[in-house]
Formats: structure tokens, C-alpha cells, sequence
């Protein structure tokens, strides 16, 4: 049995395809490469809740101790400071030193 | 990338204002204002939570004391200068002279107790105690803590 002549092949070599040029191309690629998948921030915050929440958890309560120790530190200080200077003033050990 | 950087800057920011807030309410303005001016009246007033007539006492208590405050000032200084003076001659006794110098620094000691005491008296009784838990021991160790101290401050 004879086969009828394949021509696929003459049809491919002749075939040229001649899209129309996208005209938004490249403003397409640098949104896509700055926004990766499209993803909002929003988005991106819903995907890592809970390591964003378990690291503001650990941010916020270690700032907040620490401010307040700071702060109590500095009332530690400034109490210490003023009772020096209550006692300089009714201490006559105190004063016996420091007048002439 | 971007928006990692991005939350990460709104958490550090989020928490430094935090860290500022607790600081700032943890603190104490009188105290620092009293602290700043040297000023002892104002701090026993707002520190001990002090009334008006609570304040007036205290202020006509340490009126009283200030003359024979000033009258051990200078029997210690007296003493002070027998005893360098002996040390330095060797003529009489440098114990006797120092143990007198001990005595008045003493007696001294006594008073101003009991002066706080009666400071602490006139405040609520929780007030008091905080009061005397803070002078009481700066008193009694005035040789080994405020002496010190004072020396190094008037030090030029």
C-alpha cells in the first residue's frame, strides 16, 4: 500500500508565526519582578502571620521592659541623688566636712 | 524581599515607640525635676505624697533641728582640728582626741535618727517606712558611704 505524500513536514518549514508586539511588555516585567507572584503586602502578611505575630510579640514586649527598666533605673538614680543631697543638708558630719 | 524589609522597619519602628511609652510612663517627672534642682523639700513632697499641712510640719520639724544642727556642726569641727592639731604636735593624748571626735559624731548620729524619725511620723505609715528605709542607712553608714562621696564631689 502506498502512503500519501507527507507534506507536514514542507508546511512546518513554511509556517511563520508574526505575533503582534505586547505593548505594556516591559512595564509588565518590572511590576511583576518588584511584586513577586503579584502578591500584595497585605497577602504577604496573611501568609507569615504567625511569624510576624510571634516576632512582634518578642519585639514589643522586650521594648516595652526595657523601657521600663530603663526608666527605674533612672528613678533609682535620681532618688539617690536627692537623699545625698537631704542629708548634706541636716547631717552636721556632712556639713563639718564641707565648711571651711 | 521588599516586603520583609518593609514590616521589619514598621516592627522596630512600632517597637522603639513602644519601648518609649513604657519609658516614659514609668518614670518619675517630680522626682527628676526635684532631683535636677537639688531640691530635697520638693522631693520629700511629691516622693512621700506629702498634704499640705503634712508638708508644713515637716518644713517647721527641720526649722527646729537646723540650730543644733548647726551647733554639732561645729563642735565637729572643733574636735576636728584638736585632734589634727594633737596629731601633729604629739603633745597630748591622739585618743583622747579621737574618741572625742567619735563621741560627738555620735551624738550626732542620734540626733539626726531621731530628727528622721520624727520626720517619719508625720507621713502615712507606708510613706515612713520608705522614708526611713531610704535615710536611716546612709546615716549610719556615713563614714564608709557618704563621707566618701562628698570628698570626691567637692573635689575640684
Amino acid at each position: 500500500m502506498n502512503t500519501p505524500p507527507d507534506n507536514l513536514s514542507e508546511v512546518l518549514r513554511r509556517w511563520r508565526v508574526k505575533p503582534p508586539a505586547a505593548p505594556n511588555f516591559r512595564h509588565t516585567v518590572w511590576q511583576r519582578i518588584g511584586s513577586p507572584a503579584g502578591v500584595s503586602w497585605a497577602a504577604y502578611l496573611r501568609v507569615h502571620t504567625a511569624a510576624w505575630s510571634l516576632a512582634a510579640v518578642l519585639a514589643l514586649g522586650t521594648a516595652g521592659y526595657a523601657g521600663s527598666v530603663m526608666a527605674q533605673a533612672r528613678v533609682r538614680a535620681d532618688r539617690e541623688a536627692i537623699v545625698v543631697t537631704y542629708l548634706v543638708d541636716l547631717d552636721p558630719r556632712v556639713q563639718a566636712l564641707l565648711k571651711p | 524581599m521588599k516586603y520583609l524589609l518593609g514590616t521589619l522597619a514598621v516592627l522596630v519602628f512600632v517597637a522603639a515607640a513602644t519601648g518609649f511609652i513604657c519609658y516614659r510612663l514609668s518614670c518619675d517627672s517630680a522626682l527628676h525635676a526635684a532631683a535636677a534642682k537639688g531640691d530635697a523639700m520638693e522631693w520629700l513632697r511629691t516622693d512621700f505624697h506629702l498634704d499640705d499641712r503634712q508638708f508644713a510640719e515637716i518644713k517647721k520639724l527641720h526649722a527646729a533641728y537646723a540650730p543644733s544642727c548647726a551647733e554639732h556642726c561645729r563642735l565637729i569641727q572643733e574636735a576636728t582640728k584638736a585632734r589634727d592639731a594633737v596629731r601633729s604636735t604629739g603633745e597630748s593624748d591622739p585618743v583622747a582626741a579621737e574618741r572625742k571626735l567619735q563621741e560627738l559624731r555620735t551624738t550626732c548620729e542620734t540626733a539626726i535618727s531621731a530628727h528622721v524619725r520624727k520626720v517619719a511620723a508625720l507621713m502615712s505609715p507606708v510613706d515612713g517606712r520608705r522614708y526611713l528605709a531610704l535615710v536611716l542607712p546612709k546615716i549610719a553608714n556615713f563614714d564608709h558611704q557618704m563621707a566618701p562621696d562628698l570628698i570626691l564631689k567637692g573635689t575640684p
